[in-house]
């Protein structure tokens, strides 16, 4: 009877951060939109946090659970990212051309389409790594599959020679940049730095490509609505749920554990008789997935996609989120990423210079310019003063608190 | 005006003024220079085959400032003074005008020594007509072989043999390659005697038609021994106009890609020597910076990821040291560049001292969290920087560090380049003496060996790291300063260039050795610099990236891995 209440307690209290996260993002936020409490606008900013949040709760994963510190999740983000701008950008405003085979260039591609010597506008075309990128279901699809495949290779060739620690760091950094460098060039037909933008509708039907077919059908919805980015933040929540779900789910069985143990002494499991690159290879992918995910609905609520979102901060940005809430908890990856998010929200609202700082800057200096001196210490101060982060706060301060009556009752018992 | 009623005396004072001026100044006779002003005036005629046979008449007179006049008459400074003098004035203010030699461009005094101030009516301008400005262009290239100045003999001797030019000079190309033959032969510097002969060919070759047979292929073969790429260019034009004509035979056709061939391989072998070149300077920056990082994850197993920004501390350092030696283009003041070598190295050394003594220190054997704690100072650093410096700052090569020594015909080796390379060498020397005939360097030894044996004997550890931390910063701020001689400076060249490339050298080269540390940053550095004439500077980057991962498939500990007891599991 003793235990049997216990184990429904342990169950309670390791999903009440779960069933906290559904309250708040699926009731209580929705509610206070409908009441009118707060706009639109903050609504489609935590949704976009929100998608942040599904790469950190990926990250947290493969460096939580199994120690691999990836700097290349910015990378499936985009990914991703990319593959939902082609998707709208097909779709997006009346401007650019239809080629010579009938397909419509893409306004963002249009502006800034790389022609050879000789060639006119006339001659532009929509590039065939655009056309897949047509139909929504495909793209989802594609959008989930490339992060992934990118994932097994990078892993196959990374786990597999064992390298591992700050060497998978430093190489998944440089590929991060590489692809940066990749989608930057003009020529790659990729939008260039200005990114993919332009974006105007989704649409849900299947149609033949051509010119202004969505912006007629009934089942396409115009992306600048209310009604729309509120279903898409709904969405975004929905994905956090069930990927939080999911990936409670791995934590708590056989494989959860082997992850951990990856972390904790590889050699020791490899001596085993484990593999453990097969182990961390699944990790890795299911990561890029998620980030995947995250990018897809990412981009319908920013409506835009840069290079520059795949930049190596980005993913460094990423790890801060996980420090900040703590690494190894599922909790932790969403708590730290709305933090990190919501602080810099409330540090950049203020204009004025903060005082005494313009003895050492020309002008002073406001938070916004100040952002990645915060952003570096914040760093600093998980590192090295606060490793556990803030899910663990409370269970800190209040064990501190707690503490002396119980081991006064250790000391009653024996 | 006064000018007006001393007219008489004044005309008679300055005319005899000028002559003796004239006559001053020039090496040649008075007389030459009499005849030059009798030239001059016609200059102003109103026929324009007058104003051009002038122009050639010039031509005949190895005056050094002719050079100078025809600039002046392109740009409508020339003057006819009362019919009888051409005079030059560049600049006219109001009613009176000063006035000038035309030949030597020095002010005309009366015997006060104040310059001559004429009223604008007396003037009468000349006007050149777009024929004679582009004769006189041409002209004056031909000018420019008789200057004493070598570098203005060179541009003079290069234009003389542009096909342009040849077409332009008409007749006088006669003269031009008297002079261009005297000075392929002369005892001038090599560089103008091949030049020389190059333009005197090219000339020659222009002028003789395809019917002389076999004068025009020797002159061929000629172009294709001077093995330069202006050559290559005449000859591939030409060879393919003779194949639209029917004039083509096998023979002519064979000579002529015979020397395109031989150029075009010359100029290969030239292009993949200069890349390497550029990538053995790119490779010792690489390896001044991989150094530091090599040996502090050595030693202690962190990564430093604020190296950059060290390297990018050392960059400012030597941009303030500018600035306080007040060094411009303009005035130089090229003492800065020596004392910004130890600033550049004792800034970085102190800042790398701090972030050791703050962060590293407590960071030991945890490289994932030395690596977030010191990209959050990276952060701090480069956000610092811009905001007191802004984005884009210039620093100025110090003035002897512009040019390069011309090693072999077409490769240059700039001078920058090289002293980049011999910092390096110093630098890695400087290490190695350190590390090896040092007591400091016996004791980093022991302490990247063993830490806790070298400790129980006595070997102070902590000062140790911090020792080893603070040189390999210094060095990162000398790769800094370096890099000023040959690239952009913005406050986050450390984090987008550099960080990633030095680590791909440390994991390429094994850690802690210095041996693997120059052999990686000398490989990486010079494949970088060979693949991106190939493919692009992004292309070479991915594919370099693909060479490390492969490379690491097979060798995962790097070329010159630990062994035996030091080596991790």
């Amino acid at each position: 009877m003793h235990s049997l209440a216990n184990t429904a307690d342990d169950q309670l209290r390791r999903n009440l951060p779960l069933i906290l996260w559904v309250l708040l993002g699926l009731v209580v936020i929705p509610v206070l939109y409908i009441a009118g409490v707060i706009s639109i606008g903050t609504v489609n900013k935590l949704g976009r946090y929100l998608s942040f949040a599904l790469v950190a709760i990926g990250l947290d994963l493969i460096w939580g659970y199994a120690g691999i510190l990836g700097l290349c999740q910015a990378l499936f983000f985009c990914l991703g990212g990319y593959a939902m701008g082609m998707y709208l950008a097909h779709h997006g405003g009346p401007e650019g051309i239809i080629d010579k085979t009938g397909w419509k260039l893409p306004a963002c591609l249009f502006v800034v389409y790389p022609y050879k010597v000789g060639e006119v506008p006339g001659d532009a075309m929509v590039p065939w790594f655009w056309k897949p990128f047509w139909s929504l279901p495909n793209t989802i699809f594609l959008g989930l599959l490339i992060p992934g495949i990118f994932a097994f290779i990078i892993g196959y060739f990374g786990f597999r020679s064992r390298v591992r620690g700050v060497y998978f760091a430093i190489l998944t950094q440089a590929i991060t940049v590489a692809a940066q460098n990749f989608f930057t060039m003009n020529n790659m037909k990729f939008g260039g730095t200005n990114g993919l933008t332009r974006f105007a509708h989704i649409c849900i039907a299947r149609h033949p490509h051509g010119a202004d077919v969505c912006q007629q059908s009934a089942l396409s919805f115009d992306l600048s609505t209310d009604t729309v980015q509120f279903t898409l933040y709904l969405l975004t929540t929905m994905a956090i749920f069930v990927t939080y779900l999911l990936y409670c789910y791995i934590t708590q069985t056989r494989l959860g554990r082997i992850l951990v143990a990856v972390r904790d002494a590889e050699n020791t499991l490899r001596f085993s008789g484990y593999k453990p690159y097969v182990y961390k290879l699944f990790a890795f992918i299911l990561a890029a997935v998620t980030a995947g995910l995250g990018g897809l609905l990412y981009v319908p609520q920013m409506k835009i996609i840069t290079p520059y979102n795949m930049g190596a901060e980005r993913s460094i940005l990423i790890v801060i989120f996980v420090a900040v809430g703590g690494r190894g908890t599922l909790s932790g990856a969403l708590v730290g990423t709305l933090a990190v998010n919501l602080l810099y929200d409330f540090l950049t609202s203020f204009n004025q210079p903060i005082p005494l700082t313009n003895m050492l800057f020309p002008g002073g200096l406001t938070f916004a310019k100040a952002w990645p001196i915060v952003l570096g210490l914040l760093f600093l101060a998980v590192v090295l003063g606060y490793p556990n982060g803030l899910v663990k706060l409370p269970q800190h301060l209040l064990g501190k608190f707690k503490k002396a009556p119980d081991s006064d009752q250790i000391g009653a018992h024996q | 005006m006064t000018a007006n009623k001393t007219f008489p005396l004044l005309a008679l004072c300055l005319f005899f003024c000028l002559t003796q001026l004239l006559a001053d100044s020039a090496e040649v006779g008075s007389a030459a220079v009499e005849e030059i002003q009798q030239i001059l005036l016609k200059l102003g005629d109103k026929k324009s085959s007058i104003r051009k046979t002038a122009i050639m008449g010039l031509a005949k007179y190895d005056h050094p400032g002719l050079e100078a006049l025809m600039n002046a008459f392109k740009l409508r400074q020339l003057y006819v003074w009362n019919d009888n003098v051409v005079i030059l004035c560049p600049k006219i203010e109001g009613k009176t005008a000063a006035l000038q030699d035309p030949l030597t461009q020095e002010p005309i005094t009366d015997v006060s020594g104040k310059q001559f101030q004429v009223t604008v009516t007396e003037l009468k301008q000349i006007r050149p007509g777009r024929p004679e400005r582009g004769l006189a262009e041409n002209v004056k290239s031909l000018f420019k072989l008789f200057s004493p100045d070598e570098e203005t003999q060179l541009s003079g001797i290069k234009r003389c043999g542009e096909a342009k030019t040849i077409k332009g000079l008409g007749k006088l190309t006669d003269l031009a390659l008297e002079k261009l033959d005297d000075l392929a032969t002369g005892n001038q510097s090599k560089k103008i005697q091949r030049l020389a002969l190059e333009s005197a060919l090219l000339i020659r070759i222009s002028r003789i038609s395809l019917d002389a047979g076999s004068t025009h292929l020797k002159l061929v073969t000629q172009l294709g021994h001077t093995k330069s790429q202006r050559s290559q260019k005449f000859l591939e034009k030409s060879l393919a106009q003779l194949e639209k004509s029917s004039a083509l035979t096998p023979q002519i056709q064979r000579t002529y890609q015979a020397a395109i061939a031989k150029i075009r391989t010359y100029q290969q072998f030239i292009s993949l020597l200069g890349n390497l070149f550029r990538g053995l300077s790119l490779g010792s920056v690489l390896i001044l910076m991989a150094l530091g990082l090599a040996i502090t994850f050595g030693l202690m197993g962190v990564i430093n990821m604020a190296h950059g920004e060290l390297m990018m501390i050392g960059a400012y350092t030597t941009y303030v040291v500018q600035l306080v030696f007040a060094h411009t283009p303009e005035t130089p003041n090229n003492w800065y560049f020596i004392f910004a070598l130890p600033a550049s190295f004792l800034m970085s050394a102190t800042i790398g001292l701090l972030i050791e003594f703050f962060v590293v220190r407590h960071l030991y054997k945890r490289p994932l969290e030395s690596l977030l704690a010191t990209w959050g100072v990276g952060l701090i650093l480069i956000q610092m920087i811009r905001l007191r410096f802004g984005d884009n700052i210039g620093v100025n090569a110090p003035s002897w560090g512009r040019g390069g020594i011309e090693v072999i015909q077409d490769l240059v080796f700039p001078y920058g380049r090289c002293f980049i390379i011999a910092i390096c060498a110093f630098s890695v020397g400087a290490m190695y003496y350190l590390m090896r005939c040092t007591k400091v360097g016996l004791m980093m030894r022991a302490t990247m060996q063993n830490r806790e044996m070298a400790s129980s004997l006595g070997v102070n550890t902590g000062f140790v790291d911090r020792c080893t931390f603070a040189f390999g910063s210094g060095i990162a701020g000398i790769a800094g300063y370096a890099w000023t001689l040959i690239g952009g400076v913005t406050p986050d060249m450390g984090q987008t260039n550099f960080i990633v490339d030095s680590f791909l050298v440390v994991v390429t080269g094994g850690v802690g050795e210095i041996i693997g540390v120059i052999c990686a940053g000398l490989g990486i550095g010079g494949l970088t610099k060979t693949l991106e004439p190939m493919t692009g500077t992004i292309w070479a980057k991915i594919l370099l990236l693909i060479a490390v991962v492969i490379f690491i498939q097979f060798k995962p500990s790097g070329l010159f891995a630990a062994k035996g007891r030091l080596a991790d599991d």
